[in-house]
């Protein structure tokens, strides 16, 4: 175990550089021009300042190297639009927040994902079931920004129950996190149901059963442990399907999140702000992957090598 | 269902010489057909993919005609759909719009399939230090979001078309494909008939292109299916995030864009197009499920 | 299997219904009518701001949300009035004499830290400005002084030799004299940019880049900053301490930034806000927000337009086609749907001098049949042309309606969309030869016809036409040395001539001249205003009884 956590660790280093290299050359590809954010035409002498400035004159492997520096000694370097802060200041205070919303969005998922699929495998073709899966099934396919759209609306300036949006009191939080929650719960609801059923067939679940075990300690010892299983590996990719609904959904609730402004920072050209958001993205999933696989390895160590 | 999940499922699959494979299909089918769930998504894909097709060549309406007078009409006989604020007929344009994004979606699963069969046929065949490489790389990136890659990616192209939607939308989501395949082949490698065919000589490409890339064939079907949803919604993402394709053309997801800001007066307008994305979506799902269940015979109807 | 079935079709209901319960969505908003009540006891403000500021250092900021806090926390020299003329603020009173602008400075100006507000002040920020190494984007807004342009392009060893020769100085605490190189008879009114404000010098240099991070920031306005939650709100309360302070009625201004626009609409019809910052509503909803009683809208000083690339359609025959066929007033009340005004010229109305400006050869509706007149004496007219515009919201949707508009003369368009980062690089100049059609659009920077019209000169740097005309740039130089303002306007007359007159190379379609539209409660409707340069004064604003 130690030997394939050190491993992992090990070619992080090399995949964290790649990335870094990828999105420095990727965002080096784009065209347009990062200080001229009005129609108005930038005198010559205002853009050699400003290039001046950010280091933007310096042959592209001096910027990569300098950036590379910068990221080792964990200086994402100044933003080239929002001019009073640099990208640490936008991660500092942006990014707590973002985990903040992903981490709620979870506890949605984990608080009405999980019991549902419970409940609808203790219960197969009963009315709850038949209620869960379709809520599931609803909440996974429409888009996220019509169902935020509407949730505002009929919550918010209808019934006056909840804020619009922002992120400052629990209130606020509510329904951004529900939106972002949906298609992990629907996720979770539908693999727990599905792992219930299949370990509810299990030989040594229907022998417990048989040898007239607690039917309640049965499925809390064997069937959920069991069940579980796959709820753990889900996590990884769902911690990219959460950053990416981050994205649409901190937009229209105006959460102040680091998500928002990805995109924001994509279509102003601000290099140092989309490398550093993108840098910090990867290495979370990249950190998340291992922490999963590890766990993984821990649950249930007979697969540990099977994964390759 | 995960697809590492369906990957661990799929190596039960008997993986076994091509002789039998047509009745292996057969068996599949006549598993599928009785899965009424998945038959009727089925059914009510094809029914929207005609509908698609068709609607627009048998449309009395012109797509593209503006005009102002017919403006924001809410559904009737001659206009089912209803129309958008330039008076457009919403039946026709929806239909066009679902060829682009079911296209999108077909192109861009396709291209997710491409790479990652490339990708794993080429670490699992190989195997060795080589393969390590490749799956250390793949274990750091699998799970990287794909929407970062897929603005930046259009943001280089500058003007959304069809392909390059594609392109974005595949760019950074065939991790999980690669592992599947190349979990697939390292199994199907140690089966008695690819040792015999190496044994006498056959060259690899015959081996791989005859015996092991064929036999993947269920899992890459079940992966078009699964996929598809993913890339139809990250379609509508891009468009809200205002990434979406230009003008004339139209997807669903930049249907259901342009209809957000009147959603108040006029839902009709955000509301087909996210119907059409909820409904494939949904049938997706559904036929993966289907496909899974009838080419996995351990699965056991519930 | 009859759980699939069942789930599938109840999905389908389910969505279903969501459909009939936003259909059946709307009214229920029933407003109290405000009469002439008095002022309220609680004068806080509740807006919502449109974006991020960028910055609020007077030197870096370039938009509107920066602008609109600055001129709100700041004290500018002049102010403008309902006509866009310079009107007293810090600066009591102004002498020109040719080049040389002298402004007289109150005594009772005062930094939030009790510093009185000097020229030096002044002296010294304009200079920061140009500073090479602040590397100011609005640098240029100051070229118009003499040496201002020469020290912004100097070379680190000759900074500080340039710097002392650029034209400003404070000749003592209370006297700023400026000297331009040329008469510019804008120069008082664009003293009131917020390029133009002070900064307070012992602050800045404290704390660099962060001094204006609301714990740092030293200010001279009605406000104080009072709070900034980056991307999240803006606070700011009345300056008790303000030279002019007995005047301001707002206790405190809560700012929210909510960027994207139909949110921004659903904070104020859930009453979470009581004014949004004219940042724009969304086209789509115009139809259904103008019924609303809250709706406000204003003129603005800025054209739409689309721009002609002359070499790839070089006959004026076929430019003059293309603009007649373009039915602008459809397009504003189809479309574009904020009661703007169709234009048809360069300069805005509502610009000093319009009366005299405007040419009256563009009408407001389509004239096909003079349009297809044209046409046909084109030679060789171009078929095939390709329009770009930029994917904001609305672009999309007019180049839509003037694509079927253009269909009637035989043109077939294809519309191209790219990000507006890369839009204006793309363009030019020099004007990129793959484009046949643009959008722009420009909105005024101070209330002279010269900041429209010196965009087509052949040397600017806005000019992506191809037109270029030294007729046409010697009159611009001209009226830049023609204090005069009835002889200036005959110059801009015939400027305006040379680009949509009957006679013109019609390097432009004009489309609509801009308005701002707003939500505001009716509690601070009379006194929430929007001027036409897009700026707004909150120390004028008086919360009602409702």
């Amino acid at each position: 175990m130690a030997a394939y956590i050190i491993r992992r660790l090990v070619w992080t280093v090399p995949v964290v550089l790649l990335v870094i290299l990828m999105t420095f050359l990727l965002m080096k590809q784009i065209e347009g021009n990062p200080f001229r954010q009005t129609e108005r035409a930038v005198p010559a002498a205002v853009q050699a300042n400003l290039e001046r400035k950010f280091s933007l004159d310096r042959p592209w492997y001096v910027q990569y190297a300098n950036y590379v520096k910068g990221v080792a000694t964990g200086d994402l370097g100044p933003s080239l639009v929002l001019r009073d802060r640099t990208v640490n200041d936008i991660v500092k205070e942006q990014f707590p927040r973002s985990v903040e919303l992903g981490l709620l969005a979870f506890g949605w998922a984990v608080l009405l994902g999980v019991p549902a699929g419970v409940l609808a495998a203790l219960k197969p073709n009963s009315r709850f079931d038949y209620g869960s899966m379709l809520f599931s099934n609803v909440g996974f396919a429409l888009p996220n920004f019509l169902v935020a759209t509407l949730l505002i609306y009929f919550v918010s300036v209808k019934w006056g129950l909840l804020p619009t949006s922002g992120w400052t009191t629990w209130q606020h939080k509510i329904l951004p996190s529900f939106t972002l929650g949906l298609v992990p719960m629907a996720y979770f609801a539908r693999l727990v149901r599905g792992t219930m059923l299949e370990t509810l067939q299990q030989d040594y679940v229907r022998t417990a059963k048989a040898k007239g075990l607690r039917w309640r300690r049965v499925v809390t010892v064997h069937v959920l442990r069991n069940s579980l299983i796959p709820v753990v590996t889900a996590a990884a990719p769902l911690l990219g399907y959460i950053i990416t609904g981050s994205f649409i959904v901190e937009n229209i609730f105006a959460v102040p999140g680091i998500g928002r402004y990805y995109v924001t920072a994509v279509s102003a050209r601000d290099y140092s702000v989309v490398m550093g958001l993108t840098v910090l993205l990867s290495v979370i999933v990249i950190v998340a992957n291992l922490v999963v696989d590890i766990l993984y390895g821990i649950l249930d160590p007979r697969t540990q090598e099977a994964r390759g | 269902m995960s697809a590492t999940q369906i990957a661990g499922r799929m190596a039960g699959v008997d993986a076994g010489a091509p002789i039998r494979q047509s009745s292996l299909w057969q068996d599949a089918w006549r598993r599928y057909l009785r899965n009424r769930g998945a038959v009727a998504a089925g059914a009510v894909f094809l029914l929207l993919v005609v509908w698609c097709l068709v609607a627009p060549l048998v449309s009395p309406h012109d797509p593209n005609e503006v005009d102002f007078a017919s403006a924001y009409q809410g559904p009737s006989w001659s206009h089912p759909f209803g129309t958008d604020q330039f008076g457009r007929d919403l039946f026709t344009r929806a239909a066009l719009g679902g060829r682009i994004s079911i296209g999108i979606g077909f192109g861009a699963t396709l291209a997710i399939l491409g790479i990652g069969v490339v990708y794993g046929a080429i670490s699992g065949f190989v195997g060795g230090k080589l393969d390590n490489a490749l799956m250390r790389f793949l274990d750091a990136l699998y799970g990287l979001p794909y929407l970062p890659f897929a603005i930046l990616a259009l943001a280089i192209v500058g003007t959304v078309d069809f392909w390059t939607m594609v392109v974005a939308l595949s760019i950074a989501s065939w991790f999980i494909t690669a592992r599947v395949v190349r979990g697939q082949i390292i199994i199907l490698k140690e089966n008695d008939y690819v040792r015999a065919a190496k044994a006498v000589g056959v060259r690899w490409y015959a081996i791989l292109g005859r015996h092991l890339l064929p036999n993947t064939l269920g899992v890459l079907v079940i992966t078009i299916f699964l996929e598809l949803p993913g890339v139809i919604l990250g379609e509508a993402f891009l468009s809200f995030l205002g990434l979406g394709i230009n003008p004339p053309d139209a997807s669903w997801g930049s249907m259901a864009q342009d209809g957000r800001d009147s959603y108040r007066a006029h839902p009709h307008i955000i509301i087909i197009p996210s119907l059409a994305i909820a409904t494939l979506v949904l049938c997706a799902n559904f036929i993966a499920d289907g496909l899974r269940d009838a080419l996995d015979p351990r699965t056991k109807e519930t | 299997m009859r759980l699939r079935v069942r789930v599938l079709l109840a999905a389908a209901l389910v969505v279903a219904v969501a459909v009939v319960a936003a259909g059946c969505g709307g009214g229920g908003d029933t407003k109290g009518a405000a009469g002439d009540a008095g002022p309220a006891k609680n004068q806080v403000l509740r807006m919502a701001w449109g974006a991020e500021p960028p910055s609020l250092d007077p030197g870096l900021a370039t938009d509107t949300t920066s602008s609109n806090v600055l001129l709100n926390i700041m004290d500018p020299l002049v102010r403008l009035g309902p006509d866009l003329q310079p009107v007293p603020a810090l600066a009591e009173s102004w002498d020109v004499d040719g080049k040389v602008v002298t402004f007289h400075l109150r005594d009772d100006g005062r930094w939030t830290n009790g510093d009185p507000v000097t020229a030096r002040d002044f002296e010294y920020s304009w200079k920061r400005t140009l500073d090479p190494k602040l590397a100011a984007d609005y640098a240029y807004q100051l070229y118009g002084i003499v040496g201002a342009e020469a020290y912004n392009n100097a070379k680190p060893a000759q900074a500080a030799a340039l710097r002392d020769k650029v034209g400003v100085k404070a000749v003592d605490d209370r006297t700023l004299r400026v000297t331009l190189t040329s008469a510019q008879p804008w120069f008082v009114q664009q003293a009131a940019h917020h390029s133009f404000l002070a900064v307070h010098q012992p602050t800045v240099e404290q704390y660099g880049a962060k001094w204006t991070e609301p714990q740092n920031i030293v200010t001279n306005g009605p406000f104080e900053l009072a709070g900034w939650k980056h991307d999240a709100s803006i606070t700011l309360v009345k300056n008790a301490d303000w030279r002019n302070a007995g005047k301001v009625a707002l206790d405190r201004v809560e700012g929210r930034i909510i960027v994207d626009g139909t949110t921004r609409v659903q904070a104020f019809e859930a009453g979470e806000v009581d004014a949004l910052d004219g940042g724009g509503l969304p086209p789509a909803d115009m139809p259904r927000l103008k019924q609303l009683p809250e709706y406000e809208k204003y003129p603005a000083l800025g054209t739409y337009y689309y721009g002609f690339n002359l070499k790839n359609i070089p006959d004026v025959n076929q430019r003059r086609a293309m603009a007649f066929a373009i039915d602008r007033q459809s397009i504003i009340d189809n479309v574009a749907q904020a009661d703007q005004i169709p234009a048809s010229g360069m300069v805005p109305k509502g610009m000093p001098g319009f009366e005299t400006i405007e040419q009256h050869f563009l009408p407001p509706r389509a004239d096909l049949e003079k349009a297809k007149q044209f046409m046909a004496r084109a030679d060789d007219p171009k078929q095939k042309i390709t329009l770009f515009y930029n994917d904001a919201p609305g672009h999309k949707e007019i180049a839509v309606a003037v694509q079927a508009m253009w269909k009637e003369l035989g043109i077939d368009t294809t519309i191209k969309a790219q990000e507006f980062a890369q839009y204006l690089e793309f363009l030019g100049p020099p004007p990129n030869n793959a484009v046949d059609m643009y959008r722009l659009g420009w909105i005024a920077d101070y209330g002279d016809p010269m900041n429209f019209l010196e965009l087509w000169t052949s040397k600017s740097g806005n000019n992506n036409s191809n037109f270029a005309s030294p007729a046409y740039d010697r009159l611009i130089e001209k009226a830049r040395n023609t204090p005069d303002d009835e002889q200036r306007y005959e110059l801009y007359r015939q400027a305006e001539a040379m680009l949509t007159g009957p006679n013109g190379a019609l390097p432009i379609a004009p489309i609509y001249w801009y308005t701002y539209t707003n939500l505001e409660r009716e509690s601070v409707k009379d006194t929430f205003q929007i001027n036409p340069l897009d700026q707004f004064d909150l120390s004028k604003v008086v919360i009602k009884e409702a």
